[in-house]
């Protein structure tokens, strides 16, 4: 299952509350995508830390797509 | 996974120590310039204009902005300083003096005032771009903000350079290409870092704050390539005396400016967040001003060089930036910065940690915003009527104040709530 969270209308911290509050909730085998206008640098050291993987792409309209997974 | 993790951000003090000290030099700023308006209006050579332009840009805005890239470099692009707190006791008060001694060496104090300066803040300019430059290499980030930070330090070290080559002149007595060196320096300050600078964290807060969408990636090449040809294409102008390119460096760098501020302006016109609050006011007042400054340099391109109205024009300009675009943006975003870190730092240690909001009240970004253009009004004015640049100069002194007295509010706010802690 793929769940995807578009954060670029929510203000800072939202955003990553938003991930942190799915991702306890995220199954083996599925992803989680967040769309961002930046690059969430203090969501990957959480990511790291808690055992997931992501890939991180850039559209050409400046949206940052993140698709995280468990490692 | 409750809690909000940014262990990459530096301790709060290593930016705040800047942020306290740069409203020192706004006021500074305002009172020197109310004090010699006639001086300051009537020529861009004037020591006393010279003096005044280094309050606001070394004295104000290089603290501000050093400060701020120590504390969003490791969050925005991934970039993290090593040892931040040794380097921010190494270049904070290298700075601050440096920055004190270089407009009294030009107000009078002497050479030796304009020689410890130039000491004093190659010290403290260098060791923030080895390690803010170190740091950027090695990030890992994408994207054209990362592109724009880097070439804002290596305009730095470029114009800190060409500074220190300019006061070695005054202060050593050495045989230089003064006039050469000037407007190098000059050129690579403005554009090369302060509006590059300006132009990553745009690409930054702009859709971050005001929730408008991102700068398109090639927008966000395209514009930075337009400053850097421009540099370029007027350093060879200048040292090789070549007229065309000189006229090809304006275009592109009007270009660049004007398009920066366009584009901003349109984000913020699509933005998803329909509350208007200061610092969005702030960018807006910013990006006029750059577009002000585009126009009468544009100007003064085509003037004959025996034109009296030049003069007024290189004041416009200067006024439009230094006192207009950069340090309304840079207020602009003090509060946003300042409340942020304070609710960063509290919510770490306690759950009911005030939001930014009760930190940085929006009611005081307001009140400091409306001094602050009342008095860009009569500065800009001045250009006109000279005389007006006295009351402008005491309003920017007063918003400066008012600006460090929020800050100073915001931080007592913080403490409290730390004893009510620990209590």
């Amino acid at each position: 299952m793929s769940v995807t969270i578009d954060a670029r209308g929510l203000l800072p911290p939202e955003p990553m509350e938003r991930v942190l509050e799915a991702l306890p909730t995220l199954a083996r085998g599925d992803t989680l995508t967040l769309l961002l206008p930046r690059e969430p640098f203090p969501l990957y050291a959480v990511l790291t830390r808690e055992g997931f993987v992501w890939q991180t792409r850039l559209e050409p309209d400046g949206t940052y797509v993140i698709t995280m997974r468990h490692a | 996974m409750s809690a909000l993790s940014f262990e990459q951000a530096p301790p709060a003090s290593v930016p705040l120590r800047f942020f306290v000290t740069a409203p020192f030099f706004g006021v500074a700023a305002g009172l020197v310039l109310s004090w010699n308006w006639q001086a300051v209006t009537g020529s861009r050579w004037a020591p006393e204009a010279v003096a005044v332009v280094h309050l606001l840009t070394v004295g104000f805005m290089l603290q501000v902005m050093a400060g701020a890239l120590l504390q969003v470099m490791p969050v925005a692009v991934g970039a993290n300083v090593s040892h931040p707190k040794l380097v921010a006791t190494i270049v904070h008060p290298c700075l601050t003096l440096g920055g004190a001694l270089l407009p009294l060496g030009f107000l009078g104090a002497g050479p030796l005032a304009l020689r410890l300066a130039a000491v004093l803040l190659a010290i403290g300019v260098f060791t923030f771009v080895f390690v803010a430059g170190l740091a950027l290499v090695r990030s890992p980030a994408m994207g054209p903000t990362l592109l724009v930070l880097r070439l804002a330090v290596v305009g730095l070290a470029i114009a800190a350079g060409l500074g220190l080559a300019v006061t070695s002149v005054f202060g050593f007595s050495l045989a230089l290409p003064l006039g050469v060196l000037i407007d190098l320096h000059v050129a690579w300050a403005s554009l090369g870092w302060a509006l590059m600078l300006l132009m990553g964290v745009a690409y930054l807060v702009v859709p971050m704050f005001q929730l408008t969408p991102s700068y398109p990636v090639r927008t966000g090449r395209v514009l930075p390539a337009l400053l850097v040809s421009a540099l370029v294409a007027w350093t060879v102008a200048m040292t090789a005396s070549v007229e065309w390119l000189a006229w090809l460096s304006t275009a592109l760098g009007i270009a660049g400016v004007s398009g920066f501020a366009i584009v901003t302006l349109r984000l913020q016109s699509k933005r998803r967040r329909k509350v208007t609050d200061s610092t969005l006011w702030a960018w807006r007042i910013a990006m006029g001003c750059l577009l002000l400054a585009a126009v009468s340099e544009g100007v003064l391109r085509v003037l004959p060089t025996d034109e009296p109205l030049r003069a007024r024009l290189e004041y416009l300009t200067g006024a439009a930036l230094f006192a207009g675009a950069f340090p309304t943006a840079i207020a602009g975003m003090l509060s946003k910065i300042v409340g942020f870190l304070g609710w960063l730092h509290l919510q770490k240690v306690s759950t009911q940690a005030p939001t930014m909001q009760q930190v940085m009240p929006e009611v005081r970004a307001r009140w400091h915003l409306r001094v602050s253009l009342v008095a860009l009004a009569f500065i800009l004015l001045a250009t006109v009527w000279p005389v007006l640049a006295v009351p402008g100069g005491v309003l920017f002194a007063v918003a400066s104040a008012g600006l460090g007295w929020s800050m100073a509010l915001g931080l007592r706010t913080w403490r409290r709530h730390l004893t009510s802690q620990h209590a």
